[in-house]
């Protein structure tokens, strides 16, 4: 802390020795044991995100080392907040079920506090989201991203070396995103099949994170879009999910009573197909013929599972 | 001997309390997120700190004797701290991951102010790495809108809903809350026709109607956590054994119990509602190996051979 004080303020590069006079609980250590406190403080602080320097004063002795903290990068800059966004960073806190990252919101949190901002928690009626961190990869594998390390790990029994790029988070999964060492290429992994925690087996800021299109590379999580057209028989009043994708048309086959043709598309037919079965008689296939055959095999499956 | 986690909340804590002059120990351990006696530690650990030099005027004064007497905080000669620390990479991708997962659930004029908030953020946290995303099946913010306005205006509301047995329904529920849980967003609401607390998914919710009638007070719901499903006495628990191509229900549903053998795997579920489970078997249809109890099936084959009655009259 006395280290952090002591580089903040000063206006050129501090040599050590100068550091180990000046800065209270130095200047009684052994020489030994001074070098370990201080690389250790050192490197404490710069693991903290701490941009701690090193330079010369004097550009004709170049080798001359000292160090410095610039306050324009350590310092928080000024930033003003609406009322809508403090009540939104308010809420922020509840949000994590990990109670890592939790702690590492109310921190960020109470900086923004220390800088004059007040998120206030109670101001969002309505809202409690929450996201889960349960994977027992997930903690590993967050760090080495946040510190661009390359990490090994088992993937469902195949081991992998991958420079993490980015996580996302999808339907209550984690992903990531990166590039696979051996393969060469880009590869997205689901944490909850990554076996245990992963292994850094490369050095903190090993790796550039390419400029990439990660709305692109996320998109290849999402659905296809759907390019097949059926034509559906839906109950009344049933099936409002259908109906709302598809829309009302004059069928040219025939229309069991009771019953209103839709058209509706999709994207793959085997889960077009487990779809419409979930709704039992509410739903029947009038066309394409194919869509019709498989789900009535389906429901002949079904049929003979009575008891 | 101060740990990193310490000296990074000391830094914040400096500039705090000159912000928040005659601070309460209890609320300020709070705002830091640790217990008061962690907060006295690091006050004593302050004390000892300051600029270089370590004479009587350079170190940071605090007046420990009225913490002591009145729990009231007041710091002084810190004026070179007077600012926060920049976000750490951790911090600031906790905080964007909270953001963006409230972004999911939040509709209209709360949804803007999480953006803007968003954006500030990211520039002042500085880093180029690329944000984690978040995506959340919340259905359409317009949904979610009038039902955060609702529930801000504590009006009963009509929702045209279709159950997870695909049951479509309109009850009318006093909403409390949206809350998300395994990546669904759902409403958190009293329903007044079975007089219990319900949860609606998001995305199955198809209009939400004012009605202008007050909600009145609910109280307050059990837990919605992932042992949900065990708190209703009506759950039965229900055996598949089904092909290994059926695996991704392992993903979706709630299940208690998986056992995975080379041609097939076994999940054990908790059944609360026989139409989810009627809906369950019908869509997997051919995948199904065998249900135990065997009964269980029953719901679903006979919807199934009601529908090939339609097809053959069809």
């Amino acid at each position: 802390m006395n280290l952090a004080i002591c580089l903040l303020m000063a206006r050129r590069f501090i040599e050590k020795s100068q550091i180990r006079q000046v800065v209270e609980g130095y200047h009684d250590l052994s020489d030994a044991a001074f070098e370990r406190t201080f690389e250790r403080d050192k490197d404490e602080l710069r693991a903290m995100g701490v941009p701690v320097e090193t330079g010369s004063n004097n550009p004709l002795f170049p080798d001359e080392v000292g160090y410095r903290i610039r306050r324009k990068d350590f310092e928080l800059p000024a930033i003003e907040f609406t009322s809508a966004e403090t009540a939104a960073l308010g809420l922020a806190a509840s949000v994590w079920e990990s109670a890592t990252q939790a702690e590492q919101a109310v921190t960020a949190l109470a900086k923004l506090r220390a800088a004059g901002v007040d998120p206030d928690p109670g101001r969002l009626a309505g809202l409690a989201p929450s996201i889960g961190a349960r994977e027992p990869a997930f903690a590993s594998i967050w760090s080495a991203t946040i510190d661009r390390a390359t990490i090994r790990f088992s993937y469902r029994g195949q081991p992998r070396r991958v420079q993490p790029w980015a996580m996302t988070y999808r339907r209550g999964n984690w992903y990531l995103l990166g590039h696979d060492v051996d393969k060469q290429a880009p590869r997205m992994f689901k944490v909850s099949r990554v076996d245990a925690a992963a292994d850094r087996v490369g050095r903190v800021g090993g790796y550039r994170v390419p400029d990439l299109d990660l709305e692109a590379a996320w998109a290849s999580l999402e659905p296809r879009r759907p390019d097949t057209e059926a034509v559906l028989a839906i109950r009344a009043g049933r099936a409002p999910d259908l109906r709302r994708r598809g829309r009302p048309v004059d069928a040219k086959q025939d229309v069991p009573a009771g019953y209103e043709p839709f058209a509706v598309s999709y994207a793959r037919a085997a889960d077009m197909v487990g779809e419409i079965c979930a709704h039992g008689a509410d739903v029947l296939v009038l066309a394409p013929q194919h869509l019709r055959k498989s789900v009535i095999t389906e429901l002949t499956a079904t049929a003979g599972r009575a008891s | 001997m101060t740990s990193a986690d310490q000296v990074n909340r000391l830094l914040a804590l400096v500039p705090y309390l000159q912000s928040h002059p005659d601070a309460e120990l209890g609320s300020t351990a709070a705002v830091f997120g640790v217990p008061p006696e962690q907060l006295l530690d690091d006050l004593n650990v302050l004390w000892y700190c300051g600029l270089p030099g370590g004479m009587p005027g350079d170190l940071i004064e605090i007046d420990m004797e009225t913490v002591a007497e009145s729990g009231r905080i007041r710091l002084t000669n810190a004026e070179y701290l007077s600012r926060p620390m920049r976000f750490t990479p951790d911090e600031a991708m906790s905080l964007v991951v909270a953001l963006r997962a409230m972004r999911e659930l939040a509709g209209g004029h709360q949804g803007e102010g999480i953006d803007t908030a968003l954006a500030k953020l990211e520039q002042a946290s500085g880093a180029d790495a690329p944000r984690p995303q978040v995506s959340v099946a919340g259905g359409s913010e317009e949904i979610r809108s009038r039902l955060t306005d609702a529930i801000a205006d504590g009006e009963l509301v009509d929702l045209d809903y279709l159950g997870a047995g695909l049951d479509p329904s309109t009850p009318r529920v006093a909403p409390l809350r949206l809350i998300t849980r395994e990546g669904f967003g759902y409403l958190q609401a009293w329903s007044l026709e079975r007089s219990a607390w319900r949860t609606y998914r998001l995305d199955r919710i198809d209009a939400v109607r004012r009605t202008g009638e007050p909600a009145g007070e609910v109280g307050e719901p059990p837990e919605f956590g992932p042992g949900w499903l065990e708190q209703r006495p009506d759950a039965a628990e229900v055996t598949l054994r089904l092909k290994p191509t059926a695996a991704w229900i392992t993903e979706y549903h709630p299940i208690r119990a998986v056992r995975r053998q080379a041609s097939a795997i076994e999940v054990d579920l908790l059944v609360a509602d026989p139409a989810w489970l009627r809906s369950l078997l019908l869509r997997l249809g051919r995948e199904v190996l065998a249900v135990r109890p065997p009964e269980a099936a029953a719901g679903a084959a006979e919807s199934a051979a009601e529908a090939l009655a339609a097809y053959g009259a069809g």
